[in-house]
């Protein structure tokens, strides 16, 4: 029965969906201190090809791929992170969409460690990986109905949205805390915020080192998840799109880019019937949401109206528990 | 002594906003700065804060040298600052804007925050706790949940002061406080900046309200033309004939335009 329902191919798109909600997290933290970087497709390439390659010479555990990918990925934000303190706005974002362009490049010209751009096959897969551990254990999918292939793609989502619920509420209590606050503050003003006593130094290279680690993250879990990526995976385009999670979504919060990343996975999906004119329509409703709704999708005011709207379906003044000054 | 400025010069390219100016200011004192429009007060606060270097001269804070450390270390030794042109965390609460002025007095970083450890939460606390007082103290209990670009002008330069005070600053330099002000908000402004005195600060307070400033402050500098005109007692500047004759000139000026 449980067979009959799951899908491979949904599956497949739902650990996109997870992949990218993280991705859109990543652009979401630096935003929040508004720093506005395109480098992060770079950040996720840097990410996918540490982790790719220690596991496929090295033979190292995936999950520690993924660690040190996220770690590397960290180091090149503190090091671009740094020198990006200099620029602001549109400055910035043109230096780390050249930051990733560079990157690209490295990508497709270390032919004797990244293959170039024929891209690097043979990467373990998340799923089957631990598929295997699974069966050491005597575990059969047959147990519970399930193919072999829909047991896979089902670890691999249920591991992706592990992580995803821990990053939401990772930083759903760093933004409600003072890093967070600091984090705001040097967004509205940075100068009022550094005569405040906020270093801001730290806390912008904070922010960004931390979507860069994030971006990171995401690229090495896309790796094994796809198990093959090539420069053509990182390129300026991927880092228009990261970009549009969280614009389109709402910058302001971060069920912004979660929005954002679910619904522009979805929507080349969903108008795959008339596949002629997606991507014009995908154009159309980014036009529109500019014109009429620059802040995106999900803002403060429409969170409030959502909470407004559930304490009164709970029966009024159940809301207690939230505390105001948040 | 709480502050001295020595021989402090500042430089913009060619103009000199302040030329050789050096005062004391003496603990618990309510200190005024006055002078024409850009006779270089505020270029003076941003000195001090060090927003920009000075061109040469010396700033002693409780006898420590301060010149050239970063503005936030500066907060952190006790100076904070209010802003001419109101500059609050517009889409912030009011609440926020206060909780944001205690950053450095408090240290939890992003482990502590997202794991809330038992430190954080008390500090958490001892933040919310400071940070209602000085609304309390401000006049701003019942907005304390409003956006703070909602405030009314009056209200938007308290909040200032309480976000600055939440820093728990020696001393507070508030620049133009009652500016936009009508009768009633500067008389309550009056007693909150005593109000403030007594709880130990020492205010450097820059305002074109004379009445006001004469009322108020212990000591006065004069400033015209980056350089300093005078300084003394409320009642040694009304008399001196210098200082009447640059607000004379003054205002002929305006007169003219
Ligand atoms: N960042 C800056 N760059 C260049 N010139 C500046 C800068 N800041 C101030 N000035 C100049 O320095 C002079 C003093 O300005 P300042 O703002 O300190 O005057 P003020 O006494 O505060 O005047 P007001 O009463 O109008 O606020 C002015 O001539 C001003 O144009
Ligand atoms: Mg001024």
């Amino acid at each position: 029965m449980l067979g009959d329902i799951i899908n491979p191919y949904h599956l497949q798109i739902i650990s996109f969906i997870l992949i990218n909600i993280i991705l859109g997290i990543s652009i979401y933290i630096t935003l929040s201190s508004g720093q506005l970087s395109l480098g992060n497709a770079g950040f996720m390439g840097i990410g996918a090809y540490t982790s790719a390659l220690l596991t496929i010479n090295f033979d190292l555990p995936i999950f520690l791929g993924i660690i040190l990918g996220a770690v590397v990925a960290g180091v090149f934000g503190i090091l671009i992170g740094i020198p990006a303190l200099r620029l602001s706005g549109v400055y910035l974002a043109i230096a780390t969409l050249g930051f990733g362009e560079v990157i690209r490049v490295i990508f497709v010209n270390w032919e004797s460690i990244t293959q170039g751009s024929i891209g690097l096959s043979g990467i373990p897969h998340l799923g089957r990986e631990l598929f295997k551990t699974f069966k050491l254990t005597g575990f059969d999918p047959d147990m519970l109905g399930l193919k072999n292939n829909q047991f896979i793609y089902l670890l691999v989502v249920l591991i992706l949205l592990l992580v995803n619920i821990l990053l939401v509420w990772f930083f759903i209590r760093q933004n409600k805390s003072r890093v967070g606050r600091a984090f705001a503050a040097i967004k509205m003003d940075e100068k009022a915020a550094e005569s405040m006593g906020i270093n801001i130094t730290y806390y912008k290279v904070l922010s960004f080192t931390q979507g860069a680690i994030l971006a990171g993250f995401a690229g090495a879990l896309y790796a094994h998840v796809m198990a093959y990526i090539s420069p053509a995976d990182f390129a300026y385009h991927r880092a228009i799109d990261i970009l549009i999670f969280s614009i389109f979504g709402g910058s302001e919060l971060i069920w912004g880019a979660i929005f954002g990343a679910t619904f522009m996975t979805i929507l080349p999906e969903a108008l795959r019937f008339i596949s002629d004119y997606r991507y014009m329509i995908y154009g159309v409703i980014l036009i529109a949401m500019m014109a009429f709704r620059p802040q995106g999708i999900i803002d403060v005011s429409l969170l409030k109206w959502f909470k407004k709207k559930l304490k009164l379906k709970r029966g009024g003044s159940l809301g207690i528990g939230t505390k105001k000054y948040n | 002594m709480v502050l001295e400025l020595k021989n402090i010069t500042k430089n913009f390219g060619g103009i000199s906003a302040l030329t050789d100016v050096s005062f004391q200011i003496n603990e618990g004192e309510i200190f005024g700065l006055i002078g024409p429009n850009g006779a270089g007060k505020t270029t003076l606060f941003n000195v001090i804060t060090n927003m920009f270097p000075p061109t040469s001269g010396e700033i002693r804070f409780l006898g420590e040298k301060i010149s050239g450390l970063k503005p936030h270390k500066i907060t952190d030794k006790g100076i904070c600052r209010t802003f001419q042109n109101i500059r609050l965390f517009s889409q912030m609460s009011v609440l926020e804007n206060v909780l944001v002025g205690g950053h450095c007095r408090s240290k939890s970083g992003v482990i502590n925050s997202v794991l809330r450890t038992k430190s954080q939460r008390k500090e958490e606390t001892n933040s919310l706790e400071a940070a209602l007082e000085l609304l309390e103290l401000v006049g701003l209990s019942k907005f304390q949940d409003s956006i703070a670009e909602n405030l009314a002008y009056g209200q938007q330069r308290r909040l200032e002061i309480a976000r600055a005070l939440a820093s728990n600053p020696k001393l507070l330099l508030l620049d133009e406080p009652a500016a936009g002000m009508n009768e009633t908000e500067t008389e309550s402004l009056f007693d909150l900046i005593k109000k403030v005195q007594k709880r130990g600060v020492t205010v450097l307070l820059i305002e074109h309200d004379m009445p006001f400033v004469m009322k108020l402050c212990d000591r006065i500098t004069v400033l015209n033309f980056g350089k300093k005109l005078a300084e003394g007692t409320p009642a040694e500047i009304q008399n001196n004939q210098e200082v009447i004759e640059a607000y004379l000139g003054a205002e002929e000026d305006d007169e003219i335009a």
